[in-house]
């Protein structure tokens, strides 16, 4: 009996184990009881996190860091330089799942990670669930900081009652990154406020677009490259659905840049986009088959293969087109757009469970807030654009090579001048992806403009019910 | 006497005890990892929770608002459309490929590597499928446009995922080719069942192949293609990771073309906040399922009564 029970026990042990590494997968709203067969799918294992540990093994005191952008990790690694005593724990976690993330360990009340971050259309939803700690309490007092940092990034970290919560180390203010050569070209100037003129608005965009395609080249990649600009007044006012005129402006401006053959027909962020910014690419409209050579050949002849002159990003684009101009190094140029705009920014604040409340401020402060952190970030990120005042004034007449020695610190100060915060909110994304999403449908001569609108007025509408839409 | 049955009583009980700890571990995981969500959701169905702070009692609001939200519907639509295609080309598929090897004057050799070879489509991850796919259909540099294009069944290219016209039909085909192999291991499975006095008799008899495969094979054939029948459409109503991918998000690109229900209850679940109305989703697709299989399950009882095995 006894040798009939062990074996039992050890048999339902194994099977335990086996069946608990299996039922991992669960627990959320899409959970059905009828989950047998087909679309059960096999297993995905992709990983979206990575963990990295600054500092010493044996430190007394451990930091947990949970952040969007590997940055923070190199935060970390100058910080316990410093601070030999502390180790410091990094996991970069990918933005889509990152809210989900958080939010498990929140609602589990986890006491790490210590530092949590989010990007701005994050961040309303994270305050208003509490996950930060109030940082104008005691013993931090942040707001003995304000005057230090950038007006905008400061808003960005208030709650809706105006409780600071997170500080960022960067700004994130878009211009138009312009190729110095054609501008030289076609408009016998390279001068970036000269050239920020053909960009004023939306009606001399397309104007500006004519002359360039006029001369054998293509204003934009694609034609979403104004979508930073596009943001001039907030999508919800009031708990009202706001479509004001410029957001109307711009939905024909990129219909007619589509329409009218002024782009290389691109989508932003693939290949193609990257290629342009080293040189030509090719243009293919969809009357052109890239499989027959002929054709092909022809196309070239006729200017169907050609150069980009402008991209739009934010201050971020600075690395991003650094890694990409290749030999254009030196002949890309920033101006501005045609209104201020802004997009992301890594916001850091404490975990409201945290338990180690004083090393998360030390470590905020330090990356925010310590102006020889930032002086050394700007070297180490060759290029970022810190939220810092004392370090930007310090480096506005830094210029930039790559950008034909424009002193780009000074410029996207300037613009991030213009930023303001309050024309964000939290439906952005989804409002922001329908519009798109009616735009595309115009452009491509699927829907007429009254049938895509009164579709995208559906869809605010049925996402989110409280919202009020007049038509 | 009295002592015996005693004894054997004791026997019998510490057996079920034995019993009772062989199933412990799966039905504590079944409770923990099943039927607890399955209760949560359909509680939070009933309130506004938002994925964080408190779920307030919203009563039957969720539910008023799926019913007459037109974009569920349109889901929904998609959903069946996609599932009914599919379903119709995995089990032809499946069938004909079962007609084939099954049928006794052909004596197709080596049925074990077929059947392997047309299960492997299954064993494939739907992300590799899926990039797989995109890669193969892409508009302008896609390995299917140009094959059509060289062999001159088309002038111009398609773009086969960039319109609604097509979008979800590849999706259907895409599923049923990951499918059909699964399917015909099944039918394959039920003809093998099937006595093979049967087709001797017809032989002899004189029952050609198509006399054969209607009132011989089809019929007892039966109970196993309803069976594959609901397991597929409770699969295809939960249809997800196939078209999510190939789409690109939740939005069902193009034009909401492939947005199946469960990605209309992951938009609300994960990317709005709005929890309580994708539980009410989760719930009314789970009562959707429930009819359908009902009523699968009746025209199955039905039939087997009507006929004398």
């Amino acid at each position: 009996m006894n040798f009939k029970k062990i074996t039992a026990l050890a048999a339902a042990g194994v099977m335990a184990v086996s069946l608990a590494a299996c039922g991992s997968g669960g627990g959320k709203a899409s959970d059905k009881s009828t989950s047998t067969s087909e679309s059960s799918d096999s297993a995905e294992s992709k990983s979206t996190e990575k963990t990295a540990v600054a500092g010493n093994k044996d430190a007394k005191e451990k930091l947990v860091v949970w952040t969007l952008a590997a940055d923070l990790n190199q935060f970390a690694e100058h910080y316990t330089e410093s601070h030999p005593d502390v180790q410091i724990e990094t996991v970069t976690i990918a933005p889509a799942d990152y809210p989900t993330k958080v939010q498990t360990a929140m609602r589990g009340k986890q006491k790490t990670p210590d530092i949590i971050v989010g990007e701005p259309q994050m961040l309303d939803e994270m305050y208003e669930a509490g996950y930060f700690e109030d940082l104008d309490q005691d013993p931090y007092n942040a707001q003995q900081y304000k005057d230090d940092i950038v007006d905008y990034v400061w808003d960005v970290g208030k709650d809706q009652d105006g409780v600071q919560r997170t500080i960022s180390y960067q700004i994130t203010p878009a211009g138009i990154f312009y190729r110095r050569d054609i501008a030289q070209e076609v408009f016998g100037t390279d001068d970036p406020d000269a050239v920020g003129e053909h960009f004023k608005d939306y009606a001399t965009i397309l104007q500006t677009g004519e002359t360039l395609k006029e001369k054998g080249y293509k204003i934009f990649a694609s034609d979403g490259e104004m979508n930073f600009f596009s943001g001039d007044s907030a999508w919800v006012v009031d708990g009202k659905l706001n479509v004001d005129q410029a957001r109307k402006d711009y939905m024909d401006l990129c219909v007619n840049l589509y329409q009218k053959d002024m782009t290389a027909y691109v989508d932003s962020w693939s290949t193609t986009w990257y290629q342009a910014m080293s040189g030509s690419v090719p243009v293919i409209d969809s009357d052109t088959s890239v499989w027959d050579e002929k054709q092909m050949k022809e196309a070239e002849k006729n200017g169907k293969t050609t150069e980009v002159f402008a991209f739009g990003l934010p201050s971020w684009g600075v690395l991003t087109m650094r890694d990409n101009v290749g030999d254009l190094s030196g002949k890309w140029g920033v101006c501005k757009g045609p209104s201020y705009g802004f997009s992301g920014g890594t916001f850091i604040g404490i975990s409201a469970l945290s338990e180690k409340k004083d090393l998360a401020w030390d470590f905020l402060k330090f990356c925010t807030l310590d102006p020889d952190t930032l002086d050394w970030w700007i070297d180490a990120s060759q290029g970022d654009v810190v939220s810092n005042l004392e370090v930007l004034e310090k480096h506005k007449d830094d210029e930039n090579p790559i950008y034909g020695n424009e002193k780009l610190y000074q410029f996207f100060l300037d613009q991030a001048k213009g930023i303001d915060y309050s024309k964000v909110t939290k439906y952005d994304k989804v409002i922001g992806d329908a519009w798109g999403e009616a735009i595309g449908k115009v452009k491509k001569g699927e829907k007429s403009k009254e049938d895509a609108m009164s579709e995208f007025y559906d869809v605010v509408e049925s996402t989110y019910p409280d919202i009020k839409v007049d038509r | 006497m009295a002592s015996e049955t005693k004894v054997k009583k004791k026997k019998k009980k510490n057996l079920n005890n034995t019993g009772y700890l062989f199933v412990a571990p799966f039905v504590i995981v079944f409770l923990i990892f099943n039927v607890y969500p399955v209760l949560r959701t359909l509680y939070l169905s009933f309130t506004d929770y938002k994925g964080f702070g408190d779920a307030i009692f919203s009563g039957g609001a969720n539910y008023s608002r799926v019913l007459h939200d037109k974009f569920f519907w349109r889901a929904l639509g998609n959903t069946a459309k996609i599932w009914g295609v599919n379903i119709v080309l995995q089990l032809g598929l499946a069938l004909l490929l079962t007609i084939v090897f099954s049928d006794i004057k052909y004596k197709i050799r080596g049925l074990g590597i077929f059947r392997a070879l047309y299960y492997l489509p299954n064993l494939i991850a739907a992300t590799s499928v899926a990039f797989l796919f995109k890669t193969l259909l892409d508009w302008r540099y896609g390995t299917i446009n140009q094959m059509l294009m060289g062999i001159g069944m088309m002038k111009n290219p398609v773009d086969w995922l960039g319109s609604p016209g097509t979008a979800p039909y590849v999706i259907s085909v895409i599923s049923a080719w990951m499918w059909f192999g699964n399917s015909f291991i099944m039918l394959m499975a039920g003809v093998q069942g099937i006595s093979r006095d049967y087709f001797e008799a017809a032989a002899i008899d004189g029952a050609g192949r198509f006399k054969v495969f209607t009132k011989i094979t089809m019929p007892l054939l039966r109970p196993i293609m309803l069976y594959v029948g609901i397991t597929s459409l409770i699969g295809g109503l939960q249809m997800f990771d196939l078209p999510f991918l190939i789409s690109g998000g939740t939005g069902g690109k193009p034009s909401g073309s492939t947005q199946t229900v469960v990605m209309y209850l992951y938009k609300f679940g994960f990317e709005t906040n709005q929890v309580g109305f994708a539980s009410a989703i989760a719930y009314v697709l789970f009562a959707i399922i429930l009819v359908f299989s009902v009523i699968q399950f009746k025209a199955m009882y039905g039939k087997k009564k009507g006929e004398v095995a």
